[in-house]
């Protein structure tokens, strides 16, 4: 079972980054570019749990990192994702997995993931971020984030369904 | 709270990415540069792929015109109709790439670059806050670390890093580029610095009583040996000054001729000109008849430099 799930995870985590790098970063929309992959890390903690979360978010920062279109250095992606993700499987409650509540969550992900990579930044020294554009993409990668999460968490949930442990059981 | 194995997992994990972020912070060449090169070649080629299906939403802007326009039509066509008018989309799609590739050799032959050409694959996201690009050309087509990267508007950035059969490009407006310009028809020499924002650039002149207007055109000054930045190459066109004649600092704004967030189709400076082309690679400028005998005697820039102060400067495209 650990297997399957990871080998789900990655191919999740690899089709987001791809799908992120070589189209949604060009089609030249405003502001932050739609983040497929935190809403991804975000829709397999809620269909698998935190630590599930927390693995594919940690992946898919490391590929992120690593990429070769990204100048970043390698672990920031990888950490801020990582408590997304955990945070983000912790969070839901199991009673009320509606998808407004799930989406709100989602835009709250992508936008700290966007915050949370400026501050990250700017602490390591880096002096790229500019912070007079900041609210305005975090904004505007929560507006994505809903827009994206709508679609990607039902589509998760489903496709997660054959590597969970048989809840009917429990 | 947690089970024992959540717990050991998560400290794994968060104690994994802290120590890459220490390994990564301590520069040079680093444990990464393995790990992104391979990285690099089974993304690389993937993304090449994908670019290709993908070039229909992200090549021409003007598709989504034409496709808003065709929505009330496709209910009614049939499915012969759909291919039509699919196959219509990449046509264009070809012609605007066609275009840009024109383009692209006008400013090689004019300024007597010699590029390679390749193509944009991806594009880091805008939350990383850096301007940087892949492109599908890699060391494999001759490309080293710092060539000069640019398309038929002017110039577009340096390679940072060379894989196999992919490169990292920096654009000239991420936060950390900076270009040494020169006002075209004139000596001013300064540096050109990315703002962060797709369509502007900081510009300021080491002179700070030297002349620059809204209007004037930046071609880029050179490096030694073309490296990273050739000579002669249009930068783009100064929208706004602050400061006056005097003041210590004389910022001006530059708009880029090329337009960041739309680029398709660039080419890499492999060998920078013998001779650096001063103006004339900058678009509608006058047309200078490239002396024949390169190793003539008399200096060709006196010449040159009258031909074009004789011209307003060029207002850009």
């Amino acid at each position: 079972m650990i297997i399957r799930q990871g080998l789900f995870i990655g191919t999740c985590v690899f089709i987001a980054v791809l799908i992120e790098l070589t189209l949604l970063s060009r089609i030249g929309i405003p502001g932050a570019t739609p983040d497929l992959v935190v809403v991804t890390v975000v829709a397999i903690a809620f269909a698998m749990g935190p630590v599930q979360g927390a693995t594919s978010g940690f992946a898919a920062g490391v590929l992120l990192d690593l990429s070769p279109s990204s100048d970043t250095i390698v672990g920031v992606n990888a950490i801020i994702y990582l408590i997304i993700g955990f945070v983000a499987g912790f969070w839901i409650d199991p009673r009320d997995r509606t998808l407004p509540i799930m989406i709100g969550i989602t835009a709250l992900s992508t936008s700290a993931a966007a915050l949370g990579t400026a501050i990250v930044d700017t602490a390591l020294g880096g002096d790229r971020v500019n912070w007079a554009e900041v609210p305005w993409i975090t904004l505007s990668s929560a507006l994505y984030g809903v827009l994206l999460s709508a679609l990607i968490i039902p589509l998760i949930a489903r496709l997660a369904r054959p590597f969970l442990p048989d809840l009917s059981l429990s | 709270m947690f089970s024992r194995r959540t717990r050991i997992i998560l400290s794994v994990l968060v104690v994994a990415s802290l120590s890459f972020v220490i390994l990564d912070l301590r520069g040079g060449d680093g444990p990464f540069s393995s790990a992104r090169s391979a990285v690099s070649s089974i993304i690389g080629g993937i993304q090449s792929g994908a670019a290709l299906i993908f070039s229909p939403f992200t090549g021409a802007s003007e598709w989504w015109g034409t496709q808003v326009d065709q929505s009330g039509q496709i209910r009614e066509l049939t499915v012969e109709n759909e291919r039509l008018s699919s196959a219509l989309v990449s046509s264009q799609n070809d012609i605007a790439r066609a275009d840009q590739l024109d383009a692209l050799l006008r400013v090689a032959s004019v300024g007597r670059y010699l590029v390679t050409p390749a193509e944009v694959i991806a594009v880091g996201p805008s939350q990383d806050f850096a301007w940087t690009v892949t492109i599908d050309a890699g060391s494999l087509d001759g490309l080293e670390a710092d060539m000069t990267v640019i398309n038929g508007d002017g110039l577009v950035g340096r390679l940072l890093k060379v894989y196999n059969s992919t490169s990292t490009v920096v654009l000239i407006v991420d936060p950390v580029s900076s270009v040494g310009g020169r006002v075209a028809g004139s000596q001013e020499i300064g540096i050109v610095s990315g703002t962060g924002r797709q369509n502007s650039l900081e510009f300021q002149l080491l002179d700070p009583l030297g002349e620059v207007n809204p209007g004037d055109a930046v071609v880029t000054f050179g490096s030694k040996d073309g490296r990273p930045y050739a000579p002669g190459l249009p930068i783009g066109e100064v929208v706004d000054v602050t400061g006056s004649a005097g003041q210590l600092a004389r910022i001006a704004t530059v708009r880029p001729y090329a337009n960041m967030s739309q680029l398709s189709v660039v080419g890499v400076v492999v060998k920078p000109p013998r001779e650096d082309p001063r103006d004339s690679v900058l678009p509608n400028a006058p047309v200078v008849t490239p002396s024949p005998t390169p190793s003539t005697t008399s200096d060709p820039s006196p010449a040159n430099e009258k031909e074009t102060a004789a011209t307003p400067a060029p207002s850009g495209s």
